[in-house]
């Protein structure tokens, strides 16, 4: 049985319940990344609920339906995922993500059940554990499915996983069947199961639809896997120390990732070493095409240059030996001595089970490769998320990581246990260095971000909404900071086998603000949970698509303790790292300070996450401006009087020091061109425009540019462009006030032409006393924008005021005698005084 | 009086240094460099690419044996790499000659004599010129006078026709620039030479000040002061160590008499003459900008994002050109991360910034008006490029 309708048979039924090519093809086509798709999937929330009717399961039923058994709704949905996925070797135990399934595949498989197998399951369920098996655990056991008599008694079956078999980085055969040939065999009962990890065992055949996994035993199971994953480690090979010196070929995962991208550029540049790329790919091409894609996504250069440097090496972190061949894995072996752990699937939305494979798997095939043949380091990307226990004491470096067993996340756990099964493989004599980030905030100059991170989602809120949940430490640091530690630490051999924090400067909730304050996007305060209900109520009634992302993770309570864990987190310490980069004259961590974020912010204003303030928003400061002036037909005397009642206003400070504009509206009154007032329909004011280049070889420089679009009361369209010019004389006033004007009907030149001043006596009224502030903002904040404003312009003015003055005063100078000409005088002065002492002689 | 040898790697390439001396007499150096190795058997229809380098630097900033030099990159893309060492060169001695000179010298006679030389030589090839600083700001004083027409492109780091201080560089290297200028001729950067006890130790003492962790003079006078301007030359980080602990060779002496022609044109923001009329000199615009619709090939603008000597003024000149010139080709780079000299002497420079700077000669060489460019070099450019 073949799905027709996602695989472009039939024209798929529009029916909201049941058709789900909608959310698919939204999600195509929408932005990308995380925050895109989970934010779709939020949407789509409602819409798809749980089937608790019981008439339409009644209904199901009465199509005749069979009542699946375990076993065969498992190889159903194999069968369709396999179709959908257009891949083979799928088992009941295969992830779809480690597949290759996208969040897309996922939306299509939830609505391709639906429609074909009448099994209705939500994306939750596939995004928390996404093996065939356990999708139809899901089903069988969700309440709906559930005979009520049966719901109370269910038994808490545990389906072992078949974590050592499938994973086994020490197995000898890298096949992924292992799984599949043993399921079906194992009859032993349920009951038995949390006993013995590493045997693989699972519920017998066809199991009654009580074989339910109620939320709590999610838990549990992460914790049996974990442990099952752990045991992996001990099949691990012994080692001993690698060789001390820097590396001169390094196997680099996750180069397609954000920090992974910036360590490869970072290891190319401070290094002479070579890189082995390990990529998804189907050949060296295919790779390459998306390492280089995915570097000019974040500002990376990739060039032929780059190119020299790189080996691409096609393969799979998340398959065994990491999809290589056993050749090509003993040559990579022999081949490389030093291996670096970037890649990680970083999802908060997706649970232990569908992470593991790559997160923790992955890094015990990595660590084998590292244990085999000569001995090498194994650097591994780990995250202070395995302290993420809410109320935890202390972050250092050396401290204890939190519990497993009360971390939340699957995220935070699979991080856990890599790290646990990592320190295994140390007592085997493994170099494991452990580098701990915390947030990876944007690049300080490009301004790249991570669109997955958390702070990402945070300042996107923060932004818009213009409130900020209390934070005791933002534990974050720049990527161009970490990458470049993570670098050096890799590169220097007395470093290796220790652990560091990455976290950088933590930034304090007081700087945060301060920032805000002088931009002019002051935000407001709240305790952690008034902000939550405040965030989430604001996504009620003000939903925005770009939020939704973390409205999605903060409804969703696992989520919600990975966020608030990390607002409320204790400040990271790193001793180990900050005597490193001060023994190796390292850029030394700083803050992430407000024109780094600024960088970010306007990327992520570019991608929509994040909302700049513009001329449309309510202006943050503005005051009024009057001119007077006579205009004429051009080439003639100025006769017809003429006035401009302007109101200057800016959005931000930001808008000035990034573009120096600011917005004009208000009225022209000028008979000649129409009886009535003319609006200004758009207009603006540049200052110093081209910083004050002079448009032709002489002492006048351009002082201010006014573009004003008019519209009379008959609907005509005029233009009027103004310029205050800067010259070499004393009137400096007068020079700020006049402004030369040529005004002209829309697309045509310039009929009038003439000269219009500020009353000296509205100055100080209008422009100084006369400014005003957002009256939202406190006393104290419209005080510093007021003067933030008067400094900048100010200095502004001065400076393109004096520019001219400078430039005659510096003529002068240069008539002066410089030390050639002094020697010259002083050489001659000399000889003088020689003659006459000779002459004084004879 | 030849020019002090190249500090080149010579087990990667050969030098052809050729007598080389301006129209009017001035002894200047000029080398053509080849690949050794044996796959780079060049093909006799390579482009041509001249590089200028910076006021007191030099050729060598071009070759450094310990990176992967531009030259390297060069001559593995099938480039032939000609180094003019113009008369600001450390390699020549004239910074600290008592015969003065201008920018306006070199854009006259030094430019345009070296490009119709290497004219001679190559025939009907391509010729490129790749500038740096106060290289590239005299040379857009030769393209806006019409010296040297028919380039195929020309890329200019660091500053092109709109050079821009900081208001710190305009105090110091301006009216500070003043004073100094009546005291010494020239201001040294090799604190081995100077000794510790010289004229020129106040000039080290201030540049130490606030030098954090370095602890070379020669790197104080050259990252924290710029000859006393204020202004920092490179991005600390970016050097190789042996590029740091050979600073002292790749840059040299200071003239201080071109100080008022480099305020002049810094107070302007734009490129000018010093000298007006007379003596042939009236060739060149009397302003750089208001000629700009002279030059006639492509220009990339290139500059890092931390230029710390001349800031952005490269992205004013996009800006100035674009707006007044709609029909010039001119565009900008900013190389995240650089400085004003490391965009050439940094050790990343190969991954960073060479790649703009290939991508660009690749795309002009390949362009449809010209003929016979290797094959082999197209398809690297193509896919080379973003």
């Amino acid at each position: 049985m073949k799905p027709t309708t996602d695989t472009g048979g039939e024209v798929p039924v529009r029916h909201h319940d049941v058709d789900r090519q909608y959310e698919g093809e939204s999600i195509e086509n929408g932005p990308r990344g995380a925050a895109a798709i989970a934010g779709l999937l939020a949407r789509f929330q409602p819409s798809a609920p749980r089937p608790v009717d019981g008439a339409v399961e009644a209904g199901g039923r009465a199509d005749g339906t069979p009542a699946w058994g375990l076993e065969q709704l498992a190889r159903a949905i194999v069968s369709k995922a396999a179709a959908l996925l257009d891949v083979k070797e799928i088992d009941t135990e295969t992830d779809l993500f480690d597949a290759g399934a996208t969040s897309v595949d996922a939306v299509r498989l939830v609505a391709v059940l639906d429609r074909e197998l009448n099994v209705r399951l939500s994306l939750d369920d596939v995004f928390a554990d996404a093996r065939p098996r356990r999708l139809a655990q899901r089903w069988l056991g969700s309440p709906a499915q559930r005979p009520p008599s049966e719901a109370s008694t269910a038994t808490t079956a545990l389906e072992l996983p078949a974590a050592p078999a499938t994973s086994a980085p020490a197995a000898s055969t890298p096949t992924t069947s292992a799984p599949a040939a043993s399921a079906p065999t194992s009859t032993t009962a349920a009951a038995t199961t949390t006993a013995s990890p590493g045997t693989d065992l699972t519920p017998a055949g066809p199991v009654a639809p009580d074989g339910t996994l109620p939320a709590l035993d999610d838990h549990a199971e992460d914790l049996s896997l974990v442990m099952a994953d752990l045991a992996a480690a001990d099949r691990l090979p012994w080692c001993g120390d690698p060789e001390p010196v820097p590396p001169r070929r390094v196997l680099l995962t996750g180069a397609t990732g954000f920090l992974g991208g910036h360590m490869l550029l970072d290891l190319l540049r401070h290094s002479d070493a070579h890189v082995v790329c390990l990529v998804r790919g189907d050949d060296v091409q295919d790779a390459e095409r998306r390492l280089a894609e995915a570097l000019a996504g974040f500002s990376l250069p990739w060039s032929a240059e780059i190119r020299r440097r790189v080996t691409l090496l096609p393969g799979d972190l998340r398959r065994p030996r990491l999809g290589l061949a056993d050749e090509q894995w003993e040559l990579l072996a022999n081949d490389i001595d030093s291996v670096v752990s970037v890649a990680a699937a970083v999802d908060f939305l997706r649970g232990y089970p569908s992470l593991r494979r790559t997160n923790v798997l992955g890094v015990l095939s990595l660590a084998e490769l590292a244990m085999t043949g000569r001995p090498k380091p194994l650097h591994h990307i780990s995250s202070i998320a395995v302290f993420n226990e809410i109320g935890i004491a202390s972050m250092g470096e050396d401290d204890p990581v939190a519990h497993v067993d009360r971390l939340t996340a699957g995220y935070d756990k699979s991080k856990w246990a890599a790290e646990a099964a990592l320190r295994r493989a140390r007592d085997r004599g493994l170099k494991a260095t452990f580098l701990r980030p915390g947030g990876i905030v944007g690049h300080t100059r490009t301004g790249a971000y991570n669109p997955h991170d958390i702070n990402t989602g945070l300042f996107s809120a923060i932004s818009r909404y213009r409130v900020a949940p209390k934070i005791d430490y933002s534990n974050s640091a720049p990527v161009d900071w970490v990458s470049r530690i993570a670098t050096a630490v890799i590169n220097e051999p007395s470093a290796w086998g220790q652990n560091y924090h990455l976290t950088g400067r933590p930034d304090t909730l007081t700087e945060m603000v301060r920032d805000q304050e002088l931009g002019g996007l002051n935000v407001r305060v709240m305790p952690w949970d008034v902000w939550l209900k405040d965030f989430l109520e604001r996504c009620e009634t003000d939903p925005v698509p770009e939020l939704e992302f973390m409205a999605r993770v903060l409804r969703n309570p696992a989520g919600q303790k990975i966020v608030e864990a990390s607002v409320s987190a204790p400040m990271a310490t790193g001793e180990r790292t900050e005597a490193f980069v001060a023994r190796h004259k390292l850029p030394p961590p700083a803050r992430y300070d407000a024109q780094a974020r600024l960088k970010s912010y306007e990327r992520m204003a570019r991608d929509g996450l994040v909302v700049l303030p513009s001329r449309d928003d309510p202006p943050h400061l503005w005051f009024r401006e009057t001119m007077r002036g006579k205009v004429g037909p051009v080439d003639a005397e100025p006769s017809t009087r003429c006035s401009l009642a302007l109101t200057l206003s800016i959005a931000s400070m930001y808008q000035l020091v990034q573009h120096r504009t600011i917005d004009v509206r208000g009225t022209v009154s000028c008979p000649s061109l129409h009886a009535e007032p003319l609006t200004v329909d758009d207009g603006e004011i540049w200052v110093r425009p081209h910083e004050g280049v002079p448009h032709r070889h002489s002492l006048d420089h351009p002082l201010l540019r006014y573009r004003l679009a008019l519209r009379d009361s008959d609907g005509n369209g005029w233009w009027l462009e103004g310029w205050k010019t800067a010259r070499a004389r004393f009137d400096y006033m007068k020079q700020a006030r006049t402004l030369t004007v040529r005004v002209g009907r829309e697309g045509e030149p310039a009929s009038l032409a003439g000269t219009l001043k500020v009353p000296k006596k509205s100055y100080k009224r209008e422009q100084i006393d006369g400014i005003r502030v957002n009256p939202k903002l406190s006393m104290r904040e419209q005080r510093i924008a007021k003067l933030a404003w008067l400094t900048w312009f100010g200095s502004q003015l001065g400076q393109g005021l004096l520019e001219p003055t400078l430039r005659a005063g510096a003529e002068m100078l240069d008539l002066r005698p410089d030390a050639i000409d002094l020697d010259k005088d002083r050489y001659q002065a000399k000889l003088k005084k020689w003659e006459k002492d000779r002459k004084q002689l004879r | 009086m030849t020019p002090r040898p190249l500090f080149a790697p010579l087990d990667r390439v050969t030098v052809e240094q050729i007598p080389f001396r301006a129209s009017d007499g001035t002894e200047l150096g000029l080398c053509r460099l080849t690949a050794n190795s044996p796959t780079a058997q060049e093909p006799t229809d390579r482009p041509a690419v001249l590089l200028l380098h910076g006021l007191t630097a030099s050729a060598d900033m071009f070759v450094l044996p310990e990176t992967r030099n531009l030259v390297d990159a060069l001559l593995g893309a099938g480039y032939e790499p000609w180094l003019l060492d113009w008369r600001g060169s450390c390699r020549l001695p004239h910074n600290e000659g008592r015969v003065r000179y201008t920018f306006d010298d070199v854009a006259l006679y030094d430019i345009p004599d070296a490009v119709s030389y290497i004219r001679d030589r190559i025939g009907g090839r391509q010729l490129f010129v790749v500038a740096h600083c106060l290289g590239a700001l005299s040379l857009s004083l030769s393209m806006t006078g019409g010296l040297v027409p028919g380039l195929a492109g020309v890329v200019a780091q660091g500053v092109f026709m709109t050079p821009k201080y900081s208001a710190r560089s305009r105090l110091l290297g301006h009216l500070g620039g003043e004073w100094g200028r009546s005291r010494w001729t020239h201001l040294p950067v090799d604190f081995t030479k100077v000794g510790f006890r010289s004229r020129y130790t106040p000039m080290f003492a201030l540049a130490s000040l606030s030098a954090g962790d370095c602890d070379d003079p020669t790197c104080h006078i050259l990252h924290n002061s710029a000859w006393g301007t204020g202004a920092s030359l490179y991005v600390h980080e970016n050097l190789h160590e042996t590029t740091h602990g050979r600073l002292a060779e790749l840059f040299g002496s200071a003239p201080t008499w071109i100080g008022p022609h480099l305020r002049r044109m810094e107070l302007a923001h734009t490129a000018m003459p010093w000298n007006t009329g007379g003596q042939g000199y009236d060739r060149l615009p009397e302003n750089a900008l208001d000629s700009a619709d002279r030059i006639d090939c492509p220009v990339l603008l290139l500059s890092g994002s931390d230029n710390k000597t001349f800031h952005d003024s490269n992205e004013l000149c996009y800006d100035v050109l674009s707006s007044r010139c709609p029909d010039l080709d001119v565009r900008y780079v900013e190389v995240p991360g650089y400085g004003h000299v490391d965009p050439f002497i940094g050790r990343g420079a190969a991954l960073d910034v060479f790649g703009h700077i290939l991508d660009f000669l690749d795309e002009r060489s390949a362009a449809p008006s010209r003929e016979g460019v290797p094959a082999d070099r197209v398809s690297e450019g193509s896919r080379s490029s973003r």
